[in-house]
């Protein structure tokens, strides 16, 4: 465990002025951004990390989390007030909160939304910070061979999970692995696929990467599928009548037990690679639905049902980060785009940031409440303003992401190279979409590609040609089974 | 037709992966004969992952594509939109290529209104210019 003075000296880190003021734009940028159909947290996150290249590690770090935070809150509006979920995650509370708002009763659907999400977040935080750090004492006692049956683990959930087919998954997978092959190999410092474009000899740049998949691609099928219709918010009116307008706090505690029951599913969810904030959020609100007594009120603007859905959803939030400072492993994309903001600022994720850099990690921590807290009085604030941005129209939203995008992927990777890498992994992120391949996962495995082979090439050295000293690594071994086994159970799954 | 898409990007991964055993690495990748891994073993491990599973969706396809649904026609017209506006950006630099760029792209989305016109297309550019500029002091590209 690190030391106490670590832990203070983070905590001190993260509340000064400069930090306060950045997780707040952060969380402003996040909630506002979230409040836009079509740009989740995700996009602007890709968006935001080259712009964050300026600032000091735990500034630019903790005003990514910001604006993940905002962004889950902000997600919600647009589910609540058109039915149309600004990310997946938010679908579910479309159910309830939708109707509600049809009610007359939008702002205590969304503040419904607001305290339920703070709520999941911070949970899943406190339960970050609880169990990160002896796992990763855990995880140091793991040598090369176990930390191979770990990562290909994680490729047979990821690829098993996300997705409809696990052919699929795994050619994504591949893919993503191949793309980061390209540059020099890490063994021995030759080049590999650069086809005499030096802008690549040291690999693709991972913002690049990151953004041209995962923000211009989703952009260029927005804009390609959009009508031209203006979709309208339902608007915001005062019926005169304050119980309208808030939750109180009767309200608040009627939902305790949703409130737990999705926390608990959406950080046990969200410490899992690849099951993400929808499945949780569906979960959950399955769950509170069950356990009602009176379930036919779910889907008619129950809050209940909001409750249900935002805890989750917000909880895979902190919990999504346990894989990540443990072990090194992105549970989702948005934990990947976390890892490519250390690895801009010259930190390896993964068990030994504790040992080296245990001041800024707790620093993180600190950055996490502040952005819970923050995101509370944010959108308690803003949030009559971020439901008149839902009406913000897409035509203006996204040329302007694009030219974000271009100056931010110029800005992190050092030029035009970067804008036609971004270009390029755009149509592939397109394509991959349209033919039913999934983009998370190519991300996923681009991050972890150069993990495995150093495993992989420290492995092969340890086992010495000789494949039965693969049982000297029972743990490594016992991965290994697993991984095949959750391959073949779900693919049974599937097939039924 | 669903089905097809699928054999078909099958086929594609089975030739690209044959692409990439007998042609690309071969020629990409420099001939090192020491280590416990060699700088073309992960490739040539994902060139057989690549073939084995592109051959097992051709046989087996997964759940059915429908590509119908891709307007496909509006998506390469704003490809090429997005390349041109790189073409300017190399040629004239972004601070003269963000407004032609982004108005072009807001006119093909079908806007007319002359406020969300000017926003779009005047007002965010000078912001980017004035964040990256002034506030980041990083030069635009």
């Amino acid at each position: 465990m690190p030391e106490l003075s670590i832990i203070l000296a983070g905590l001190s880190d993260a509340f000064t002025i400069t930090n306060l003021f950045f997780v707040f734009l952060g969380v402003l940028l996040g909630q506002f951004v979230g409040a836009v159909p079509g740009i989740g947290p995700v996009m602007a996150m890709a968006i935001a990390i080259p712009f964050t290249f300026g600032l000091d590690a735990l500034v630019a770090i903790g005003f990514l989390m910001g604006v993940n935070k905002g962004g889950l809150v902000g997600g919600a509006i647009p589910a609540i007030l058109m039915n149309t979920p600004g990310t997946p995650d938010a679908a579910a509370t479309a159910l309830d909160g939708y109707p509600l708002a049809k009610q007359g009763r939008p702002l205590k659907a969304t503040k419904m939304a607001l305290y339920s999400s703070v709520t999941g977040d911070t949970f899943s935080d406190i339960v970050l910070i609880t169990v990160s750090a002896p796992m990763a004492i855990l995880a140091l006692k793991m040598g090369p061979v176990e930390v191979l049956g770990l990562i290909i683990l994680a490729f047979c959930v990821i690829s098993g999970l996300i997705g409809n087919s696990i052919t699929k998954g795994i050619i994504a997978a591949a893919l993503g692995m191949l793309a980061a092959t390209v540059g020099t190999d890490p063994q021995h410092a030759t080049p590999r696929f650069y086809f005499g474009y030096f802008e690549i000899y040291d690999g693709l740049p991972l913002a690049a990467v990151a953004i041209g998949m995962l923000a211009i691609s989703e952009i260029l099928r927005r804009m390609a599928e959009n009508t031209g219709v203006m979709r309208k918010g339902i608007e915001v009116c005062d019926t005169g009548n304050p119980a309208d307008q808030r939750i109180s706090w009767p309200e608040y505690w009627s939902c305790r037990f949703t409130l737990v029951r999705g926390t608990i599913i959406g950080t046990i969810l969200g410490a899992l690679p690849g099951i993400g904030s929808t499945a949780a959020a569906f979960m959950s609100y399955a769950g509170a639905r069950q356990a009602s007594k009176h379930p036919e009120t779910f889907g008619k603007g129950n809050i209940q049902g909001i409750a249900a859905s935002e805890s989750a959803n917000s909880a895979v939030m902190g919990a999504n980060l346990i894989p990540l400072l443990t072990l090194g492993i992105p549970g989702s994309v948005g934990a990947a785009l976390i890892i490519s903001a250390f690895m801009i600022h010259g930190i390896q994720p993964g068990p030994l940031m504790f040992e080296k850099q245990g001041q800024l990690i707790y620093g993180l921590f600190g950055a996490m409440v502040m952005a819970n807290v923050l995101n509370l009085i944010v959108g308690q604030v803003g949030m009559r303003f971020w439901i008149k941005v839902v009406s913000a129209p897409e035509s203006v939203i996204f040329p302007s992401a694009i030219l974000l995008c271009f100056v931010g992927v110029s800005l992190a990777s050092g030029g035009i190279s970067g804008i036609v890498i971004m270009l390029i992994f755009a149509v592939l992120g397109l394509v991959m979409n349209a033919l039913g391949f999934s983009v998370v996962i190519f991300i996923i495995a681009f991050f972890l590609g150069p993990r495995l082979e150093e495993s992989l090439s420290q492995t092969l050295a340890l086992l010495n040609g000789n494949p039965w000293a693969l049982l000297n690594y029972p743990i490594a071994l016992a991965l290994v089974v697993l991984a095949a086994v959750v391959l073949f159970s779900t693919q049974r799954k599937r097939g039924r | 037709m669903k089905n097809a898409i699928d054999r078909l990007s099958g086929l594609f991964f089975v030739l690209f992966a044959l692409a990439l055993w007998l042609y690309l690495i071969p020629t990409q990748i420099e001939t090192v004969d020491y280590g416990a891994i060699r700088p073309k073993t992960l490739p040539q491990i994902l060139a057989v992952i690549l073939g084995l599973f592109g051959a097992l969706l051709m046989i087996k396809p997964a759940d059915g594509t429908d590509l119908s649904q891709v307007p496909w026609a509006k998506t390469i017209m704003i490809i090429a939109v997005l390349v041109a506006g790189l073409w300017l950006v190399v040629e004239l630099g972004f601070v003269y290529s963000a407004t032609p760029l982004a108005l072009t792209l807001i006119f093909l989305m079908g806007e007319r209104r002359p406020l969300w016109i000017s926003i779009g297309g005047f007002v965010i550019p000078a912001l980017i210019w004035y964040a990256v500029t002034i506030l980041l002091e990083r030069p635009l590209p």
